[in-house]
């Protein structure tokens, strides 16, 4: 092995070191997960923001409350339906697939899938072999083109 | 050739379908009225709450109004709505004062101060209390103010106006739930 190959090998071994440790299964922190669970909660006084990203006074009391809710316990899940249970679905940024706000989630393969077909309908249409001339048509061409060569015409420049 | 007006066809069929399937989805979302935005509270109890009176003399708790049909209104002394809406709130006040109808405010991302303030200014006499912490609007599902909730005999909440509210849509709630709770 050259000294270049030595290098890059050991480049690649340390690049997938720091992965698997970046990687790895650890605890989460309270804030951690306060940050996780408020980054899935939509702030419903603002345009698309969550309850983690805005500023405003209502996400804070409302980061307040799984603040509480993670102390005293309570489950990802348990947390998730008390909003729910307040505010609908809608405060969920990402809509669960067992809801009608779901089939946002198809949209993206729907997409992918119909690209596909338009793709492969493209392709075959393009790939349509040309009607074969006719014996007789063939004939008259070849017989053209060898009287052209035998003439041995110059070649036009212009 | 044959394939390629086919081909243009079912291409021309699939925008028709996608902009038919836009103009469903962009009229029901438009069709409802902003005022009514459905939330997981309305058809279901009351959230019971305890706030601190505004005038210092004591607790608020939804329980005193138990039984009777309430009016829980959430407003703020910054909130120019809540400013708009309140004379109507006045008006119905008291044309149920002597009745079993209960009117509660609350007091929403407001100082104390501010809201005992605007209460005063504003001829707001029915009992009112400070949400500090948001703890009520949070339990109500409330998204701003101004908000009134329409809460029957049975401690359900029966519906929820978003938005100044206006005489008459105050005083056909609590009838019909007047009229509910006779039944």
């Amino acid at each position: 092995m050259t000294r270049s190959r030595a290098i890059i090998v050991i480049a690649l071994v340390a690049v997938a070191l720091a992965l698997a440790w970046s990687a790895r299964p650890r605890a989460e922190t309270q804030t951690e997960r306060v940050d996780r669970i408020t980054s899935e909660l939509r702030c419903v006084v603002c345009q698309g923001l969550s309850v983690k990203d805005s500023p405003s006074e209502s996400a804070r009391q409302m980061k307040e409350i799984v603040v509480q809710r993670v102390a005293e316990g309570r489950t990802d899940d348990q947390i998730r339906d008390e909003f729910r249970a307040n505010y609908g679905d809608w405060v969920v940024l990402a809509p669960s697939l067992a809801s009608w706000s779901g089939v946002v989630w198809l949209l993206p393969i729907l997409a992918v899938l119909a690209g596909l077909a338009f793709a492969w309908r493209w392709t075959r249409e393009r790939s349509v072999p040309l009607p074969e001339a006719p014996p007789a048509q063939l004939a008259a061409l070849r017989e053209r083109v060898a009287r052209e060569e035998s003439l041995d015409l110059p070649v036009d420049a212009s | 050739m044959a394939p390629a007006s086919g081909m243009s066809r079912a291409l021309r069929l699939g925008i028709v379908i996608a902009i038919g399937a836009l103009v469903v989805v962009l009229v029901l979302a438009f069709r409802r009225d902003p005022h009514d935005i459905r939330t997981g509270t309305v058809g279901k109890p009351a959230a019971a709450f305890t706030v601190q009176k505004l005038d210092g003399s004591g607790a608020l708790a939804l329980d005193e109004a138990r039984g009777k049909v309430t009016v829980v209104n959430f407003f703020a002394s910054w909130c120019i709505p809540c400013k708009e809406e309140n004379p109507a709130l006045v008006r119905t006040y008291e044309r149920y004062r002597s009745s079993d109808v209960v009117f509660l405010g609350v007091l929403y991302q407001d100082s104390r101060d501010s809201g005992l303030q605007y209460v005063r200014d504003n001829g707001v006499t029915w009992p009112t209390g400070s949400d500090d912490d948001g703890r009520v609007a949070f339990a109500y599902g409330v998204f701003g103010i101004p908000e009134t909730y329409f809460i029957g005999a049975d401690g359900v909440i029966a519906g929820r106006h978003i938005g100044p509210i206006d005489e008459t849509t105050l005083v056909n709630a609590i009838d019909t739930l007047r009229a509910q709770a006779k039944k």
